[in-house]
């Protein structure tokens, strides 16, 4: 496909998504519309530390949560305007990750991955002894509720967010980072900064993640503080990257639409939490047979495609 | 204030030696095959409900009913380890880490909901006729069932003990956590070992589950949080020090008890607190080697 | 006795071994010499199983072991004592050979083993009890080949048994390897040490960059001038 065609096919895209509100009226739909777009930047903003990188940040939660709520706080209780809080909201998350950063990263492999996930359990429990009750947006904001206006914002953020990802993923600290993913001792000896990329990655992912985290603050009429920093948003986002296409573009995109679609419909079949436990298969399944996810899935069938049309 | 000092060790050793039963087997799963069980805490929480199974439904007492819930765990730990986890165990080490964690991972996202399914979220907890029973000893009150569940909880570690000092296959055990290449060579049937480790571990798990079952209380989604207590303790006694795993646990319920006096409700960031600490600054644990 | 048949060796995607054939006779002493990296260790590891070769064949009296897993190799009656020696540090000496002794049928005829092997390496007897992790360097490679002497082999495999190790402590290992092999036991020894390696060999063989490169009676390439040149001329 042809640069031309691709744009033109991503513009049709964007284009068609900003119309859709005011073709479909069904605020059910929409919602279903705004939780992918948030899963995207949720999942993309993953997938820069965890894709690319191959450091699986498992305390994702840690800094959507931390931006949920400094975003709320600011928005809400200090009366500052949206953009304001978003911004606020992504750079208190930034600046926690760098606080963590720096002794975290010191952590190799493994111990990296388990200590995120500490962190964010830690954080969920203290959010939760503190503030156990949960804070509801005031009547005023409530009657002039728009849903609409939420998804618009998302799907700004969702495409810039693509964007960003597309422009890292060609530059040199994409592969900086994915030389490191392959090998971190070889990048290293070749002259790459480990250390450096990782920390601007880690940065990048969770100014990324603040920013989603805000977006759902902006969204969620009442949230418990401690709700924020649930391991379930980062599984939702692992699930998503792995399942979609660890490390592509399009992958997290195609999880997000798999993934808001399969929820929505297994629940509704399926009694209680079961669609968790499909995921859980689904995801175990991708991890050992098909780690390139959906895209190495359909990669696969074109190629089989391809190779059926031709006579041997 | 002497008696409330007594009773809070006395508590935290009767948890604390929970922590160490189940960390015991996180430990020895991943000395062996360096696979992080994710889901160990799933493997406790269902081996509980197995025995509030065979309590309710058979009205066998816990204790007769450990052996058989430690069989049928060990049977449904070896089940997954072939399902999931044997196609790791020949990756080189580094992406079998982070593999072996996301599929622990997955798993930990299908038990609790299955648990869910068959018992309901209902907190459950086995109550046998001795249940609210204790006796004093100088002036400390030890109930009945923490007691029981201390000695049973010791014995196993005695057991485990013997098992990997003096039995060839517990040797075996040790040599492959050495250097499997070596073990190899002595014609030691490494992937079977692998497979032998982890639902032992996971059997461990399950035990603790019971005693949890019978102390406390059970709910589906309890897994998480006991994998993570587990983790504490490995990390807290020192990775590959699978004894230490005992006694570190037992320090940790020692050092939660008694800053429950002073913090109350943190108490449960605590241990993660203790954790991510001694990641940082003496990664070797307490009884580890460098 | 064992017999391997023109193997191909890879390292994941790389090629280490060229077409390799050797042949161990019942009760001989044959050395692999060559250069460091030039495929020795890779052909031992291939017959005792840790490697699988992408054509070719190894066989043991007629049973073919190339498909086998290494503790199969081991209970047809083939033991490496590895380059590294692979002791395992952390348990005693006593532990490390009763491991060594791992398979049913030796283990049950253990005791009579230790024996065999105490009589060997005397100072095995003496540390018993000690922490395998404490011994000196020479001591831990009697250690390597007392334990895979513990499953009864027929052909014992040693990798560089000589590395590291003062020359007069070389030399008492290698009588020790010579006394084994005087008791029936076959020997495949690979070694830096030319001089050395071809005094004690019944046969040689060389290797080069992943092929057989020659071989002959030890006696006859200790006296080859082209041999001499190669390897002999540092000494």
């Amino acid at each position: 496909m042809t640069t031309a065609k691709r744009l033109l096919i991503n513009a049709g895209i964007i284009v068609l998504l900003i119309l859709m509100p005011l073709i479909i009226k069904r605020s059910d739909i929409i919602t279903w519309f705004y939780l992918t777009l948030l899963y995207i930047i949720s999942s993309h903003s993953w997938n820069i530390i965890g894709g690319f990188a191959g450091q699986q940040n498992l305390g994702h939660a840690a800094f959507f949560g931390a931006g949920a709520l400094a975003a709320r706080y600011i928005w809400l209780h200090f009366g500052l305007p949206l953009p304001l809080a978003l911004l606020g909201g992504a750079v208190v998350a930034t600046a926690f990750a760098m606080i963590i950063g720096f002794p975290a990263f010191r952590l190799k492999g493994i111990y990296f991955v388990i200590g995120t996930l500490v962190l964010a359990e830690i954080l969920r429990l203290v959010f939760d002894t503190i503030l156990p009750r949960a804070d509801v947006m005031p009547m005023s904001l409530l009657a002039t509720y728009s849903l609409v206006s939420r998804y618009y914002v998302t799907l700004l953020f969702a495409v810039l967010t693509v964007g960003v990802v597309y422009w890292i993923s060609r530059s040199r600290l994409g592969l900086g980072l994915m030389s490191l993913r392959e090998d971190e001792e070889a990048a290293e000896a070749s002259g790459v900064n480990t250390r450096k990329y990782k920390l601007v990655a880690f940065a990048v992912s969770t100014f990324i993640a603040g920013l989603a985290g805000g977006l759902y603050a902006y969204y969620g009429v009442a949230i418990k503080p401690g709700g924020v920093f649930e391991p379930v948003w980062t599984f939702d986002a692992v699930i998503i990257v792995f399942v979609g296409g660890v490390g592509t573009i399009v992958g997290p995109i195609i999880g997000s639409v798999f993934f808001v679609l399969l929820q929505q419909f297994l629940s509704v079949y399926l009694p209680g939490g079961i669609h968790v436990a499909v995921f859980g298969v689904l995801f175990i399944i991708v991890v050992l047979f098909l780690p390139g996810g959906l895209i190495e899935l359909v990669t696969r069938l074109r190629g089989n495609f391809a190779r059926g049309g031709q006579t041997n | 204030m002497i008696e409330l000092v007594a009773q809070t060790f006395v508590n935290g050793i009767n948890i604390g030696a929970l922590y160490g039963l189940v960390a015991v087997g996180l430990s020895l799963t991943f000395g062996v095959m360096k696979i992080l069980n994710i889901a160990h805490g799933e493997f406790l929480m269902v081996g509980g409900y197995f025995g509030f199974w065979l309590f309710t439904l058979l009205g066998l007492d816990p204790l007769y009913g450990l052996p058989l819930v430690a069989v049928a765990v060990f049977l449904l730990g070896a089940g997954f380890y072939k399902l999931v986890f044997s196609g790791l165990a020949r990756l080189h080490e580094e992406t079998k880490v982070k593999n072996s964690l996301l599929v622990g991972f997955g798993l930990f996202l299908i038990f609790p909901q299955i648990s869910r399914m068959l018992w309901t979220s209902d907190e459950q907890a086995i109550t046998p006729a001795y249940s609210g029973g204790s006796f004093p000893i100088l002036g400390v009150r030890c109930g009945y069932v923490p007691l029981c569940a201390l000695v049973m909880a010791v014995v196993i570690i005695l057991g485990l003990h013997l098992l990997l000092t003096k039995t060839y296959f517990g040797k075996s055990i040790r040599g492959t956590t050495e250097n499997w290449k070596s073990a190899k060579l002595m014609g030691i049937n490494v992937e079977r070992t692998y497979l032998i480790t982890f639902a032992l571990g996971t059997a461990l798990a399950g035990i603790a589950g019971v005693l949890v079952a019978m102390t406390q209380t059970i709910s589906p989604d309890i897994g998480m949080s006991w994998t993570l207590k587990a983790l504490i303790v490995v990390v807290l006694a020192g990775i590959g020090s699978v004894g230490g795993a005992f006694f570190a646990g037992i320090i940790l319920g020692v050092v939660e008890a008694v800053s429950a006096i002073f913090i109350g409700p943190y108490t449960v960031a605590l241990g993660l607190v203790i954790f991510l600490l001694i990641l940082m600054f003496r990664p070797q644990g307490l009884f580890g080697k460098a | 006795m064992l017999e391997v048949k023109s193997i191909n060796v890879y390292h994941g995607d790389l090629q280490a071994l060229w077409d390799v054939s050797l042949f161990v006779n019942e009760r001989e002493l044959v050395s692999l010499i060559g250069a460091n990296g030039a495929g020795k260790t890779t052909i031992v590891e291939t017959i005792s199983g840790l490697l699988t070769p992408r054509a070719g064949s190894v066989t043991l009296d007629g049973v073919r072991l190339d498909q086998m897993p290494t503790h199969k190799v081991v209970k047809m009656g083939i033991c490496l004592a590895p380059e590294e020696k692979g002791i395992f540090t952390g348990m005693t000496v006593l532990e490390n050979l009763e491991l060594g002794a791992f398979v049913p049928e030796s283990r049950r005829i253990r005791n009579g083993t230790f024996q065999f092997v105490y009589d060997l390496f005397p100072v095995l007897e003496e540390r018993k009890k000690q922490t395998a992790g404490t011994l000196s360097g020479g001591e831990q490679q009697m250690l390597a080949i007392g334990r895979a002497l513990m499953s009864k082999p027929k052909l014992l495999l040693l990798d560089e048994p000589s590395l590291g190790l003062a020359p007069i402590i070389v030399k008492s290992i290698f009588g020790v390897i010579k006394q084994i092999n005087e008791t029936g036991v076959g020997v495949l020894l690979v070694e830096q040490n030319v001089a050395a390696a071809l005094g004690l060999a019944n046969r040689a063989y060389i290797v080069e960059n992943g092929r057989i490169a020659g071989s002959g009676d030890a006696k006859g390439l200790l006296d080859d001038e082209k041999i001499r040149d190669a390897y002999l001329g540092t000494g």
